[in-house]
């Protein structure tokens, strides 16, 4: 479904990803691995138009997409749910999740997308009038992925939701990710949790300074020393 | 007694207006960080078509909408694309720079078309009075307050209601999330600056009927719309709203009861004292 080919990319013209290479197929749930700092923002905002290329190309369902804007890949359904969850805070859930679905592509559609959406998450449909910043950082990642789901991605990025998160709404929202992955949905998780994201990702790809240092099946990922160097910055 | 009444009344009427204005600005701000101090030449340029349409085609200013709203809303995309957007993301005072110098522009292009002598744009309803007690009101003064307070509402509706509004707070809000949702960040800044300054066309029309007009007017429209942005917290609409009716309150107070420079100075004196005890403005809540 996705493929990155030779991915060179930074700001400025200074290059923070180096190379890249990588692959997701339709359905997959795929992690990304690494330090602080490892490139793993600048990586997602590569696919999502964010961040522009320096060389390299990227294709989705094989047509190559490095030179689209960032909203004509959300109308592709490429989406991303950003670090730091970014919700609107001065909105309300509902105009949070209708900002999600407004790409031309999903408009149409939102009052269904709603209804799933709060069928997935109850919580965020007891309280669609309450403002984005009043909810606990628990609640604004499930209103992000919500948001993000309004979108109709077919490639559901996340970075690093577990961030900030306490140890029960990690899980909770982990469940949520298998979920959305059981039904079909393919999938990029961000992580820097190591044990987390073996255990939820099928396959992984670790990145180290820019470059991808290990990559495989999360078992192989698991038992790679490069693996382990990544983490320990060696 | 009565002259109290006809401060008050007049005040509230302009400062509706004042709101109008400084709405518009607010907007701009919000979306792009830009702050336009080339805001009031451009009412100036407003004023200044309804003057050539009438000379023209004798044309009332409240009919000239009909060409100066879509021309200016028009000549405000251009301008965002081809002088501000370059500069948007440098040093802020570089931005206010240009619209300085844009300002001057504005102020003499219209001093070499029209020249420089006070002109009147008559209407129809300019010399009409409605008489309350012993308050007199001219008409002009209450279309100015209905249609500014119509179109706040209005504006209001719109960015709560719709998606377009929705974008504007998004973009505001955070401007890389409202990208992530595929919301064009770009277009928002060029329609919002736009649409702000189709807002000033037909604010010159409600300010027009009765009032002298001249190249170099519009500066103190400049400094009200900042005094009341200011004032009414930069992006919070219902402060705004209200910072327009105090400054054109103080303004009305000043000419009716002081006479001379002070009468003038009063919004100012006003305004000085109210930051001094408000810092933030008068706005309770955080901006929406
Ligand atoms: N907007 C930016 N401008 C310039 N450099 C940046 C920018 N964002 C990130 N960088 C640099 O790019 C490198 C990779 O950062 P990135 O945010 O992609 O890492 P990350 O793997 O997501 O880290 P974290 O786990 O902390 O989120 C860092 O050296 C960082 O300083
Ligand atoms: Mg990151």
């Amino acid at each position: 479904m996705l493929e990155i080919d030779n991915l060179v990319a930074g700001y400025g013209g200074v290059p923070v990803l180096r190379e890249i290479n990588a692959k997701i197929a339709a359905g997959e749930i795929v992690g990304l691995l690494g330090a602080n700092n490892a490139g793993k923002t600048t990586l997602i905002n590569s696919l999502s138009g964010m961040v522009k290329p320096i060389s390299g190309r990227i294709l989705f369902l094989g047509e190559d997409i490095s030179k689209l804007t960032p909203q004509a890949r959300v109308e592709l359904g490429i989406v991303q749910v950003p670090e730091g969850r970014l919700v609107f805070p001065e909105m309300s859930i509902r105009e949070n999740l209708l900002l999600g679905g407004i790409n031309a592509h999903a408009r149409k559609h939102r009052p269904q997308q709603m209804e799933k959406v709060i069928g997935l998450f109850p919580r965020l449909g007891e309280r669609l009038t309450q403002s984005a910043g009043s909810l606990s950082g628990g609640e604004q990642q499930m209103l992000a992925i919500g948001r993000g789901l309004m979108a109709e991605a077919k490639l559901l990025m996340l970075d690093e939701p577990s961030l900030g998160l306490s140890p029960l709404f990690v899980q909770y929202i982990f469940e949520i990710i298998d979920k959305l992955h059981a039904d079909g949905l393919t999938i990029l998780l961000v992580e820097q949790n190591l044990n987390l994201t073996l255990r939820h990702a099928r396959r992984c790809y670790v990145l180290e300074r820019g470059q991808v240092a290990a990559e495989g099946d999360a078992e192989t990922v698991k038992n790679d020393p490069r693996t382990r160097s990544a983490y320990l910055g060696l | 007694m009565s002259e109290l009444y006809q401060a008050l009344a007049q005040g509230l009427l302009i400062g509706a207006t004042y709101g109008l204005l400084a709405l518009g600005m607010g907007l701009v701000y919000g979306v792009s960080g830009v702050v336009n101090f080339s805001h009031g030449d451009f009412i100036s340029l407003g004023m200044f078509m309804c003057l050539a349409l009438y000379s023209a085609f004798a044309m009332d200013p409240y009919v000239s909408i009909i060409i100066t709203v879509p021309l200016m809303t028009a000549i405000g995309a251009l301008v965002y694309i081809f002088l501000i957007r370059p500069m948007v993301g440098h040093q802020f005072l570089m931005v206010v720079q240009l619209t300085l110098g844009l300002s001057l522009v504005l102020q003499n292009g219209i001093l070499m078309v029209f020249g420089g002598e006070p002109a009147r744009t008559p209407s129809f309803v300019e010399s009409k009075l409605i008489i309350l007690g012993d308050t007199v009101l001219r008409l002009p003064h209450i279309i100015a307050f209905v249609v500014s307070f119509a179109l706040a509402i209005g504006l209001y509706i719109m960015l709560r209601a719709t998606d377009f509004g929705r974008s504007i707070r998004a973009v505001h809000q955070n401007a890389h999330a409202a990208a992530l949702m595929g919301i064009n960040v770009g277009r928002v800044q060029v329609l919002t600056f736009a649409l702000g300054i189709g807002i000033l066309a037909l604010a010159a029309a409600l300010l027009l009927p009765g009032t002298p007009i001249q190249p170099n007017m519009g500066l103190r429209y400049t400094v009200i719309t900042l005094l009341v942005v200011v004032l009414g917290g930069m992006t919070n609409f219902v402060g705004i709203m209200l910072g327009g009716l105090i400054i054109g309150i103080a303004e009305a107070f000043g000419t009716i009861y002081l006479d001379g420079p002070i009468g003038l100075l009063l919004p100012y004196i006003i305004f000085v004292a109210i930051m001094l005890f408000r810092p933030k403005g008068l706005t309770w809540s955080s901006a929406r």
